[in-house]
C-alpha cells in the first residue's frame, strides 16, 4: 500500500510535467501558425518586389506597399487578383485561401515579377 | 506577359501589349526634334535643302504620332484596363496629347506655307520651341514611368 503511494507521489509530477510540456508545445505551435496566417507585407521598391518569393500559410493576407517613386501594379498571372495602379505609399492586400503557387507581376513593368507560395 | 520573355525575341515586342508604344514613341521624338533643328538651321543659313529636310522630318514625325497615340491608348486599356489615371500616368497622357497636337500643328503650318508659296509665319519658330519642350517633358515622364530615366 505504502509502495503504491510512493509510486503515485513520484509519478504525479512526471505526468503533470509531461502534460504541461504537451500543452505548452501545442500552444506554441498554435501561436506560430497564427503568426503565419496574419498579415505579411511585400515591399515594392526600386522596380522589384521584396521578398520576390514569399511562403505563407493558407488564410494569410499579403499586403503590397509601393515604396517606389513610380506607380506600379500587382497582377497575378492566373488573374486571381489585380490591384489598381499604386502610387507611392499606396497599398494593396489579398488573402490567399487556397494552397498553390501564385506568380504575379507589375503590368506597367512586366519584368517585375514575384511569387507567393501558399501552403 | 511576364519577365520570362526574351529580350530579343520578336514576340516579346509583338505580344507585350504595352511595348509597342515604348518602341514607336522614339520615332516622332527623334524626327520632330531633328526637323526643328533643320528648320532653325535653314533659317540661319538660308539653305533650301535644310528647309526641305526639315519639312519631310516634320511630315513623318506628324504621321508617326498616330500609331504612338493608338498604342499608348491600347496600353492603357490592356495593361490598366482603362483605369482612371492619376499622378505621373495622367501627366504623361496629358503631355502626350499636347505634344501630338503641337507636332501636327507645326507640320500643318509648314504644309500650309508651302502650299501657298508663302514664308512660314513668324510665330512658328516659337511654337516649335514650345513643342520641343513639350515633347522633351513627355518623353522624360515616359522614361521615368518605364524606369529608363531615374526611378
Amino acid at each position: 500500500m505504502r509502495r503504491r503511494v510512493w509510486i503515485l507521489v513520484l509519478a504525479a509530477p512526471v505526468v503533470a510535467a509531461t502534460l504541461l510540456l504537451i500543452s505548452g508545445a501545442r500552444g506554441f505551435t498554435a501561436s506560430a501558425e497564427q503568426a503565419q496566417t496574419s498579415n505579411v507585407e511585400v515591399k515594392i521598391d526600386n522596380f522589384s518586389f521584396g521578398p520576390a518569393t514569399l511562403t505563407v500559410a493558407a488564410g494569410t493576407t499579403v499586403t503590397w506597399t509601393n515604396r517606389d517613386d513610380i506607380p506600379h501594379t500587382v497582377v497575378s498571372e492566373d488573374k486571381a487578383f489585380k490591384s489598381k495602379v499604386l502610387d507611392t505609399d499606396e497599398k494593396f492586400s489579398y488573402t490567399f485561401t487556397k494552397p498553390g503557387t501564385y506568380g504575379y507581376f507589375c503590368s506597367i513593368h512586366p519584368k517585375m515579377t514575384g511569387k507567393v507560395v501558399v501552403q | 506577359m511576364t519577365g520570362v520573355a526574351k529580350a530579343f525575341d520578336p514576340s516579346t515586342v509583338l505580344l507585350a501589349k504595352h511595348a509597342q508604344h515604348v518602341v514607336l514613341v522614339h520615332f516622332p521624338i527623334a524626327l520632330f526634334i531633328t526637323g526643328v533643328a533643320f528648320d532653325w538651321a535653314s533659317q540661319w543659313t538660308r539653305r533650301q535643302a535644310l528647309a526641305e529636310a526639315a519639312y519631310y522630318n516634320l511630315l513623318i514625325a506628324a504621321a508617326s504620332t498616330l500609331p504612338v497615340v493608338v498604342t499608348g491608348v491600347l496600353a492603357w486599356q490592356f495593361q490598366l484596363e482603362g483605369e482612371r489615371l492619376k499622378g505621373i500616368l495622367l501627366l504623361h497622357l496629358v503631355m502626350g496629347w499636347a505634344s501630338t497636337v503641337l507636332i501636327c500643328a507645326v507640320w500643318w503650318l509648314h504644309f500650309r506655307a508651302r502650299r501657298r508659296g508663302l514664308a512660314v509665319p513668324g510665330y512658328l519658330r516659337m511654337l516649335e520651341g514650345v513643342a520641343v519642350v513639350a515633347v522633351g517633358l513627355t518623353g522624360h515622364l515616359g522614361g521615368f514611368l518605364s524606369g529608363v530615366s531615374g526611378g
